[in-house]
């Protein structure tokens, strides 16, 4: 297992420079077009050939794999965030505070997510640009996925709460703010960190579902999700090989999460 | 057991308008709402275009409209479709069937492809066993949904099999793990000291020990099939309520939106409380 992780670590690791240099490795522009060479296959010129719209499907790629690994972990990082403060307060004061709490927790899980997430993101407004699309689609992915984690981190937190020390450091005057700060939050800090890296493969997948409907990052940004919705006519008209190099992408990527993620999660 | 019942049904009904008004409130908060796609029709006359703009405005007020839904939904009407101009009710008792059928195969077959995998993985004690499962359900939790309809659209393959292959890795990992964990238990090894053959340790005392706890996971396998199912009836174009889930959200259609809430709400709440009350009724069985 740990060789599987050394792999899907350095995976991940070629695949974020590659993500982070795509300006630099990209050979073209992700919308710039190459109008003499539509639908071209893969050629010296174009690696993995061009889209319909004549646009290199390489520099596509790069930059669609940056926006997807830059983003999803910080989607990631709100919903752990909120999942840390709501599930926090829930375990920390108890009683019927953590009742009303985990009663809109059990809301929010009740509604399967992505319908949710659909709904919400296909009434924003028409006119968004591809930059605003980038920010909601994520942000939403992040206010929206904070529910099942919060339910851990609560009773995490009730737990601790419970905990001999913790009993030691309010018999010893600390309370409120400094009493989090000190004894809960770092001992919270694994059940944190795996819920950050659960949540990451999550936001990728979903993203790509709503890419793949069309509900992603606007045209002419790329995504790994609107890339795989790209491919939707392809698969029914003519599918090439090289058209498919994204979906591969995407599923390496979010295996290499899952894998890293066993780890942090045998940790927590 | 009439008491537990009882405060089931009375959970599920509670948390359908909770969370009908939560979809709908969500719905009406979002940047977009008050935008209708028609306005944009420019062969639609002024008139035309401000009844449009009144129909939108008319639901404005999220608790007055969630109120009256509800006072109307009592007697049997779900309301209006506006884009689809056909009333909510029939539109799903068009498409349930569908989302339901598949729905039905998708747990059952994840259920027997992730029992499977696992029994034989742990029966056998085989490394190659083991690799396949782990392989396969590694290979498919990574997978979204609409990369399998894609694939399964290119393959010409059924697609209510496709969600079924997101939904069994999970119940392999977890029952394999409730098998390894079950096998150790010291009842189970005194049976296998004593030589009771294979099939009669896991009939007689392995799986007695883990049903609670996998009847735990019925509710979310259904949960899960859900959301899968969405993105596969609108990529595979099956008329499900997914893809009448997608049509309603492109069109901001609010009544349509609120029914579909409310109706999958149901399923899911109903399968994880029809799973908890099994699981405790096994468990006082046993006590």
């Amino acid at each position: 297992m740990k060789l599987a992780r050394i792999i899907a670590g350095t995976i991940l690791l070629l695949a974020a420079a590659g993500a982070l240099g795509a300006r630099y490795l990209a050979p073209a522009g992700y919308e710039q077009q190459f109008r003499e060479s539509l639908d071209a296959p893969p050629s010296a010129q174009h690696l993995l050939g061009t889209d319909d719209l004549g646009r290199d499907r390489l520099a596509r790629l790069l930059f669609g794999t940056r926006i997807s690994l830059l983003l999803a972990p910080l989607a990631a990082a709100i919903a752990t965030a909120l999942a840390a403060f709501i599930g926090g307060i829930a375990g920390y004061f108890g009683g019927w505070v953590e009742r009303c709490t985990l009663l809109i927790v059990d809301l929010f899980l009740a509604i399967p997510w992505l319908f949710l997430l659909i709904t919400v993101r296909a009434v924003l407004p028409l006119n968004l640009s591809p930059e605003s699309s980038v920010a909601i689609t994520f942000l939403l992915l992040g206010f929206l996925g904070w529910a099942a984690s919060a339910r851990v981190v609560c009773a995490g937190t009730r737990d601790l709460m419970q905990s001999e020390f913790a009993w030691l450091a309010r018999a010893a005057g600390f309370s409120g703010f400094k009493f989090l700060r000190v004894h809960l939050l770092p001992n919270l800090r694994g059940t944190l960190l795996a819920q950050f890296w659960i949540s990451v493969p999550v936001f990728i997948i979903a993203e790509a579902n709503l890419g793949a409907m069309g509900l992603g990052v606007s045209e002419p940004l790329p995504s790994l999700g609107s890339l795989v919705g790209e491919l939707q006519n392809a698969v029914v008209l003519h599918p090439h090989p090289w058209q498919f190099v994204p979906l591969i992408v995407l599923v390496v990527v979010i295996s290499c999460f899952q894998t890293l993620m066993n780890k942090f999660e045998v940790r927590a | 057991m009439w008491k537990k019942v009882f405060l089931a049904l009375f959970r599920i009904a509670a948390i359908m308008l909770l969370a009908g008004f939560l979809g709908g409130t969500l719905i009406r908060v979002a940047p977009g709402f008050a935008f209708d796609e028609r306005q944009l029709n420019s062969s639609l006359s002024a008139q035309s275009i401000q009844a449009i703009r009144q129909a939108r405005l008319a639901d404005a007020d999220i608790l007055h409209y969630y109120v009256r839904y509800l006072g109307a939904f009592t007697h049997g009407d779900m309301g209006m479709s506006q884009t689809l101009n056909q009333p909510v009710r029939d539109l799903l008792r068009d498409r349930l069937p569908a989302t339901l059928r598949n729905l039905a195969w998708a747990v059952g077959l994840a259920w027997v492809l992730g029992l499977a995998l696992a029994a034989a993985s742990q029966l056998t004690g085989s490394r190659v066993m083991t690799f396949i499962g782990e392989g396969l359900s590694g290979t498919f939790i990574s997978t979204p949904a609409a990369v399998l309809a894609l694939v399964f659209l290119l393959l010409r393959f059924p697609p209510q099999f496709a969600p079924a292959l997101l939904v069994f890795p999970k119940i392999y990992r977890y029952c394999h793990n409730l098998l390894r964990q079950s096998y150790a238990l010291p009842h189970v090894l005194t049976a296998r000291a004593r030589g009771a053959s294979g099939l009669r340790v896991l009939i007689w005392h392995v799986l007695p020990t883990m049903l609670p706890q996998v009847l735990a996971l019925f509710g979310v396998s259904v949960s899960l099939a859900l959301t899968a199912l969405l993105p596969i009836e609108v990529i595979c174009d099956v008329a499900g309520i997914g893809q009448l889930a997608w049509q309603a959200a492109e069109g901001r259609d609010l009544t349509l939106l609120v029914g579909l809430t409310l109706v999958v709400t149901l399923l899911s709440v109903s399968a994880n409380t029809f799973s908890d009350l099994a699981r405790e009724t096994l468990l006082r069985g046993k006590a």
